[in-house]
């Protein structure tokens, strides 16, 4: 499995837990839509908030500025990529 | 026939159309620089502005105004048209890429067919730079998409006309002449100086701090002025307006932030720096007021975001931003 994989079920676990998913299906397709009407989490744009901020919290990563969170919130692996990329620039 | 344009990704699709079409004519600038430049960053509160029947609040310029500020500013020479009708607008796009001059264009979201349909959604003032043509498609850079992308004639006419609120009625624009020699810390001066004006020294009390402080005491009574279900829908709309849209997040405090890293190295100023990084504290704030009401609008509130709780967060984010515009105008 790659460390990208690993990483995504770790957010995934982190995201149920910090946006109250009780009934969050046990697979997520890592390139699902993260947010949105196709979101298999049911997420919407005020959840988005609770996410970026729980990512900020777990990982030391801030989403914004020129790199949106539109992009890095596309999908689990997306958003996988964005927090490794950004925490090796260390 | 196409026009090799430097197509980049940006969080904000005025400030990267302004920074794509200056990099295209020699002046390879950031987003952040272009924003920055162009005195993007803006705080606005018109309760008597309706859009979809809530209040209009704003945390960037109005649209158009990035571009045509930033690239006056450095020197260039802009031509913006409307037209009156979809066919003279293609005829005059064609003539413009025939010549090899790509043009920036407003529309609306909702026509253009390379948006995933999650992501349309009836806002006019999206914009784009068309940079040829292949047939009856358009070849676009579209900042907000990661590649350049291809949209039919007849999409884009729609997107270019589409009705209602900043109806963009067409509107195209470039840049006619530009020498890339301009004096580019006299540009980032002036555009610190016309947002800290804005920010700290607006005559009426619905712009910059003041109008944050009087979102603040509106918000403290929207559920008895207005029941819990209308109060709901308006803090969901303020949170939509301060962290989606391409803000980049915090209601663009965090780009200003990085406009302000790049502007210190500018004007070798080490004191921007500072302010800069107190600026991402402010986006922090503003991005923790965005979370504790959104937990209030899906019924998950605790105390710390009661309506109350949250005027307080306002008030916060205005005193901190009234220090950092009141020093910023000292340093330039």
């Amino acid at each position: 499995m790659s460390e990208t994989s690993e990483f995504t079920k770790r957010l995934k676990q982190l995201i149920v837990e910090t946006c109250n998913i009780p009934d969050a299906p046990e697979d997520v397709p890592e390139d699902a839509p993260l947010i949105g009407p196709d979101s298999p989490l049911d997420l919407d744009s005020l959840d988005a908030v609770e996410v970026v901020v729980a990512v900020q919290k777990a990982f030391g990563v801030r989403i914004g500025g020129e790199e949106g969170a539109r992009e890095v919130l596309q999908s689990l692996r997306t958003l996988a990529e964005f927090i490794l990329r950004e925490q090796n620039k260390r | 026939m196409s026009i090799d344009f430097p197509h980049r990704q940006s969080a904000h699709c005025e400030s990267g159309v302004t920074a794509n079409l200056l990099s295209y004519h020699g002046q390879r600038i950031s987003e952040a620089l272009a924003f920055g430049i162009g005195g993007g960053l803006f705080f606005g509160y018109f309760p008597f502005v309706r859009i979809n029947r809530l209040p209009l609040i704003t945390f960037r310029s109005a649209p158009g105004a990035i571009f045509k500020k930033c690239v006056r500013r450095l020197g260039a020479r802009v031509r913006s048209q409307t037209f009156a009708s979809p066919r003279e607008a293609s005829a005059a796009l064609d003539r413009a890429l025939a010549a090899g001059i790509p043009q920036g264009l407003q529309t609306g979201v909702y026509w253009l067919p390379y948006f995933p349909p999650a992501l349309r959604f009836h806002f006019n003032a999206h914009n784009l730079v068309a940079y040829g043509r292949d047939g009856e498609d358009y070849l676009l850079s579209d900042p907000v998409f990661e590649e350049p992308v291809r949209c039919p004639r007849g999409d884009l006419e729609r997107a270019r006309f589409a009705k209602g609120a900043l109806a963009p009625k067409g509107r195209m624009y470039a840049i006619e002449s530009f020498a890339p020699d301009g004096d580019l810390a006299k540009a980032v001066r002036q555009g610190i100086r016309e947002v800290c004006n804005r920010m700290v020294r607006a005559p009426i009390p619905l712009i910059g701090v003041r109008g944050v402080r009087l979102l603040a005491s509106r918000l403290e009574r929207w559920p008895e002025r207005l029941g819990r279900e209308q109060a709901v829908l308006h803090l969901g709309h303020l949170i939509r307006m301060q962290e989606e849209i391409g803000t980049g997040g915090g209601g663009f405090r965090f780009i200003y932030a990085a406009f302000l890293q790049e502007a210190a190295a500018i004007l070798g100023n080490p004191d921007l720096s500072g302010l800069a990084e107190e600026l991402t504290e402010t986006g922090d704030l503003w991005r923790q007021f965005a979370l504790l009401a959104a937990r209030n609008c899906k019924g998950r509130e605790g105390a710390n975001s009661t309506f109350s709780a949250l005027a307080e967060q306002l008030r916060d984010c205005a005193r901190r931003e009234e220090q950092i515009f009141r020093a910023l105008l000292k340093v330039v």
